[in-house]
């Protein structure tokens, strides 16, 4: 059978030996054994054992040695120490070098099974472990070029021939008609929105922005980030206000991703705003720490609600239905702050407001 | 010296390929079609093009990139204007570790995204056919 669990015993008595081989008859086990610590670290390189048993009190290359090596061998090996009474305390130290259990001699039979079953339980879930990571890794590797070859171009084709219609058809349809065609061209700009969004969140590795960091100066980037809201804000009639503060630091980061963090949030609080309100932008310096904060006088945010809002596809519960929202802006937001070892805090009262609290440390090179 | 200018669209979604196409063939331009690389290689060496509209994501990955080589190494094809119509461009990053989002596969590229605007469409093409003209102006 390809799926017998391969155990290893290594001990110097051969009489511990023979009955752990009795004991385990009759199981679905493939059992090899070795007298000597050196011979028996050569067999785990060949019998590739799922288990090893070792017994601590050996001849020659001690048990906690066979222990190490076996581990710097293949981490994912389950080992289990075999140990006389007076040796507790080198158990626990084994223990602590990464064996998963002892076992004091001498044992019955069924104190070793059950502890072979709960080793071998261990490695199938520890291999399992590692298969599924790669899995996960790779769909997300993949993920990237699934969505956007098979999602994106479909729409992208859609939306082709959809300027073209529009154009061709201008002079023979009603405006009604036209409306409608915009508002499918409105719904598919959207649907490719949250796409990009996806793969944001999926597909790039934001720590990777951490190799392009140079000293930026903050002011001209939020008025950068504010000019992309804008259209928004004047759309909402919600007017976006700065306050910056005496001159601040530069602070190491990536202009694109930093602003688009920016864009982000500054766009959330216009998007949860009340029509005729203010979004108030604001930075200031205490301690090489820049304080950015974002206020909106919106709908807020409930308290059990707040420590959600950085959390993946989370959108808002309150108040009116957000159309356009999908959840990510926050996350991505959040990702590429911490990427710039800041962080991010909230504060919110429902009906009232919510206000957003970037850190930011300051440039290494500023006093 | 007005000439109908005759392009090529490399590109494997018919959709796609149609919504650009009539764009063009309104412009008056002539328009030939590949949908695949093979067929679009094939056509760039037996025909003469005044440009290429080349699509990245084909077949089995990014095989447009492997033509933009190829023709990088052609003493005719080098001097083809390409404009590179895509819709991964921020994956590019993926397929040229360290280099800029908007890379230089040829030496007379333009690259827009997926899907472009009828108008954005034509100013392109026109200028990179123009920029063709003066150059070959130059070097006669």
């Amino acid at each position: 059978m390809e799926n017998k669990a391969k155990i290893l015993i290594i001990d110097d008595e051969e009489v511990v030996l023979d009955s752990c081989m009795l004991i385990l008859e009759g199981g679905n086990y493939d059992v090899a054994t070795e007298m000597d610590g050196t011979v028996g670290l050569k067999t785990v390189a060949e019998f590739q054992p799922d288990l090893v048993c070792v017994d601590l009190k050996m001849p020659g290359i001690s048990g906690l040695e066979v222990l190490e090596k076996i581990h710097s061998l293949d981490p994912t090996i389950v080992t289990i120490v075999i140990t006389g009474y007076a040796t507790v305390t080198s158990a626990v130290e084994a223990m602590k070098k990464g064996a998963y259990d002892f076992i004091p001699k001498p044992f019955t039979p069924d104190e070793f099974r059950l502890i072979i079953r709960r080793g071998i339980e261990r490695r199938k879930l520890m291999l399992e472990t590692i298969a599924l990571r790669r899995e996960k890794e790779m769909l997300r590797e993949n993920f990237a070029a699934i969505v956007s070859h098979e999602l994106k171009s479909p729409l992208g084709a859609v939306k082709q021939n959809m300027f073209v219609l529009m154009a061709e058809l201008s002079a023979n349809i009603n405006e009604s008609q036209k409306n409608r065609l915009d508002r499918m061209m409105v719904r598919i700009d959207d649907l490719l929105k949250l796409i990009h969004s996806w793969l944001r969140v999926l597909s790039v590795d934001i720590e990777k922005v951490k190799e392009n960091f140079t000293p930026l100066s903050l002011p001209p980037l939020i008025v950068k980030a504010i000019e992309c809201v804008d259209p928004q804000a004047t759309r909402k009639n919600v007017e976006i206000v700065t306050q910056i503060g005496a001159p601040l630091n530069p602070f190491d980061g990536d202009e694109v991703s930093f602003v688009e963090a920016l864009v982000n949030i500054i766009g959330n609080a216009v998007k949860y705003s009340y029509a005729g309100s203010q979004v108030i932008v604001s930075a200031s310096e205490k301690d090489g720490v820049i304080e950015i904060a974002i206020s909106d006088q919106g709908v807020g945010i409930s308290k059990e609600e707040l420590p959600l809002i950085f959390g993946d596809f989370y959108r808002g519960q309150s108040g009116e239905r957000i159309e356009d929202s999908h959840g990510l802006g926050l996350t991505i937001s959040r990702r590429i702050l911490e990427a710039h070892n800041a962080t991010l805090s909230a504060e919110s009262e429902p009906e009232k407001g919510t206000r957003i609290i970037i850190s930011l440390p300051i440039s290494s090179n500023q006093g | 010296m007005n000439q109908q200018k005759k392009l090529l669209i490399i590109d494997d979604d018919p959709d796609f390929v149609e919504g650009i196409k009539s764009i063009l063939d309104a412009a008056n331009y002539s328009v030939d079609v590949a949908y695949n690389p093979k067929d679009g290689l094939n056509a760039l060496q037996t025909m003469n093009y005044d440009m290429l509209l080349l699509d990245i994501m084909m077949g089995r990955g990014a095989e447009g990139i492997m033509i933009a080589r190829k023709m990088r190494k052609d003493a005719k094809l080098r001097e083809l204007p390409v404009l590179i119509i895509t819709g991964i461009r921020e994956q590019m990053a993926f397929l040229f570790p360290g280099e800029p989002v908007h890379p230089r596969f040829v030496e007379v590229d333009e690259l827009v995204e997926k899907p472009v605007e009828p108008q954005f469409l034509l100013d392109k093409v026109s200028a990179l056919l123009q920029a063709a003209e003066a150059r070959k102006g130059k070097a006669g």
